[in-house]
């Protein structure tokens, strides 16, 4: 019976333990988003006067004085609007080419057993290695010398930053959506080339109407790849598309820190990944599963 | 040509006939992007050697082809510990392996702990579970600003935490100087360790509930059951997570470059800012491609060694 009782008690803690764990994981990750929202509902008096060392002006998490006014300022300040539209342009112009490209690929190499393809999927793995920097430097040389000789520009243009995000977006891309078309069953292609189907037929009619999960997931990895990449954005984007990431930046000056307006600027950058993440988590987090382990 | 080789060259051209009739779809389809990587991976990866070369700098940058080539001049500058940006370079290649093997231990252990626990039930699971990916899906721009906000020595919020704690006298200045480090070490952790705890969660539901229950029965504690049962499960998905992060690590530049600008110092000079540093506003090219390529050659290095290592434990394993 008090054995009984033992094994109860141990079962009570142990839930309370989990529980407890789980509200301690909870804080660690959410303290210093609460601490983002709080930074952008303050007044700039309030963070500016503040000190660790005077209890009166100590830094707090609740706001002394509610304001939303920081999230009208942070468009007053920084153009974060224009840069929020040039992200918004370049995350959807990746999100279609990469798709399109990645689907015609990954079709390809998981239907077909052509020549070269163990060593095409090799060089999409190699790619994923290579620091950025050693692809920026001759980017940004290469993206120069091409208006130098044809007069088209390449910085700071739309299609520029879409070509630059796509093909870093492409080697997971295709990878992940390999891994996606290879669940779906041989059987349909055969059966579908038994009625009458072309391969053409069977990719349009068959194949892609079933990897729409896939293909949304794809989708989604490059918008959230473009809208977040700094390290081209801060070389290969200028005054008419510069991309959120980079303007953030712009909030902090030798002259001045708008810490309250940043914090705002920096909930609205973040509300776009945030409901497509929302939306899409399981097919994402699948996705992101796959495309690492079975890569 | 004899005629067995005239035999085989035939051969040779109906089988690379009978592919192309097989496959001509596989090459259609895949030629657009077979051509998007060669137009932005590999042309860009030649260029980068022939700039390498090549004294390139703001003014020869209109036309590179015509910059003076200078041999080898610019990876024996990259490569020298004596001068200035040699000594900077390994410098920063030392700061950031010892960023890596901080932030990739502590960020493994923690995903590791947080998958075992989001393993167990309990009320409210698949919120918690989509919550705690929220630093891995928030834009490194916001997160490493948001740090940087925190990590301010007078308002910020880390300080006076530490200074209700005890822990400090004074408030300490973070992001100048020898605290840095630490300081973009836990924003990474902060921002890595769901990628971690994601994909060992995946690991852990494909261990069979029978074989733990199996382990209990025969007596086995927590301790055992997850050094004999758990983690042999999880070996393959932590062996590709510990070499992603090795690459990642090796190549960090948002953190360092948000959190601390582009001149931080010596002491958390990291190579992927250096070289972006001493490329676009010193105008080196050349000796800028010169150290992504050691770069490249090093990071190689270490991989090979690592795949290397796990090849040995394979295979005295077996």
């Amino acid at each position: 019976m008090a054995g009984i009782l033992n094994r109860k008690r141990q079962q009570v803690l142990g839930r309370i333990t989990i529980y407890l764990l789980v509200l301690l994981v909870l804080a660690m990750v959410l303290l210093p988003f609460l601490w983002m929202l709080s930074g952008s509902l303050k007044t700039t008096l309030e963070i500016q006067g503040a000190d660790v060392m005077d209890p009166a002006k100590s830094p707090r998490w609740w706001p002394r004085t509610f304001t939303f006014e920081n999230y009208i300022e942070a468009n007053n300040t920084v153009r974060i609007l224009d840069y929020f539209k040039n992200s918004l342009i370049i995350s959807i112009g990746t999100m279609i080419s990469g798709v399109l490209l990645s689907v015609m690929a990954a079709y390809a190499l998981s239907r077909y057993a052509f020549r070269g393809r163990g060593v095409y999927v090799m060089s999409l793995l190699m790619t994923q290695m290579f620091p950025g920097v050693l692809f920026l430097i001759p980017y940004f040389v290469l993206f120069v010398w091409f208006k130098t000789l044809t007069g088209i520009p390449m910085r700071d243009t739309y299609w520029g930053m879409i070509l630059t995000y796509t093909s870093f977006a492409l080697p997971f891309s295709i990878l992940m959506l390999r891994n996606y078309l290879e669940s779906i069953p041989r059987e349909i292609d055969e059966q579908a080339a038994l009625d009458g189907c072309t391969p053409w037929g069977t990719l349009f009619r068959i194949i892609l109407p079933l990897s729409k999960p896939g293909m949304a997931a794809v989708g989604i990895y490059c918008f959230i790849m473009a809208w977040n990449e700094v390290l081209f954005a801060s070389v290969l984007t200028g005054q008419y598309t510069k991309t959120v990431s980079i303007g953030l930046l712009e909030y902090i000056t030798t002259q001045q820190a708008r810490w309250a307006q940043m914090m705002a600027a920096c909930v609205i950058v973040s509300i776009p990944v945030l409901i497509l993440f929302t939306i899409m988590q399981k097919q994402i987090v699948d996705g992101l599963v796959a495309g690492a382990t079975k890569g | 040509m004899n005629p067995s080789g005239m035999q085989r060259t035939v051969v040779a051209i109906k089988k690379y006939a009978r592919d192309w009739r097989w496959n001509r779809i596989a090459y259609l389809l895949i030629l657009p992007a077979l051509i998007g990587t060669a137009i932005v991976h590999i042309l860009p990866m030649i260029s980068s050697i022939l700039i390498s070369f090549r004294d390139l700098d703001i003014f020869s940058l209109q036309q590179w082809t015509k910059a003076p080539f200078i041999g080898l001049r610019n990876f024996i500058d990259g490569f020298n510990p004596v001068t200035t940006i040699g000594q900077r370079y390994w410098r920063s290649v030392l700061n950031v392996l010892i960023y890596g093997a901080v932030t990739i231990p502590v960020g493994y252990v923690i995903g590791l702990g947080v998958a075992l626990l989001l393993n167990k039930k309990f009320v409210g699971r698949t919120l918690v579970r989509g919550i705690v990916l929220l630093p891995y899906i928030l834009p490194d721009s916001v997160t490493y600003n948001v740090w940087r906000f925190m990590f301010q020595s007078r308002i910020g919020i880390v300080n006076k935490t530490l200074l209700a704690l005890g822990l400090i006298q004074e408030p300490l200045v973070w992001l100048v100087g020898k605290y840095s480090m630490i300081a973009v070490i836990v924003a990474s952790i902060w921002k890595g360790w769901p990628f971690g705890c994601l994909l060992l969660l995946a690991g852990l539901q494909t261990i069979p509930q029978e074989v733990i229950e199996a382990a209990t029965i025969d007596g086995a504690g927590p301790w055992q059951r997850f050094r004999y049962v758990i983690f042999p499960y999880l070996k393959p998905v932590t062996k590709t997570l510990l070499l992603l992060n090795v690459i990642w690590n090796f190549n960090a530049f948002n953190q360092f470059f948000i959190m601390l600008g582009s001149d931080p110092g010596i002491q958390t000079d990291v190579p992927s800012v250096l070289i972006h540093r001493e490329t676009f506003q010193n105008f080196h090219f050349g000796l800028g491609s010169a150290m992504s390529l050691i770069l490249v050659i090093l990071m190689m290095i270490v991989a090979a060694v690592y795949l290397r290592t796990l090849r040995v434990n394979k295979s005295m394993e077996e």
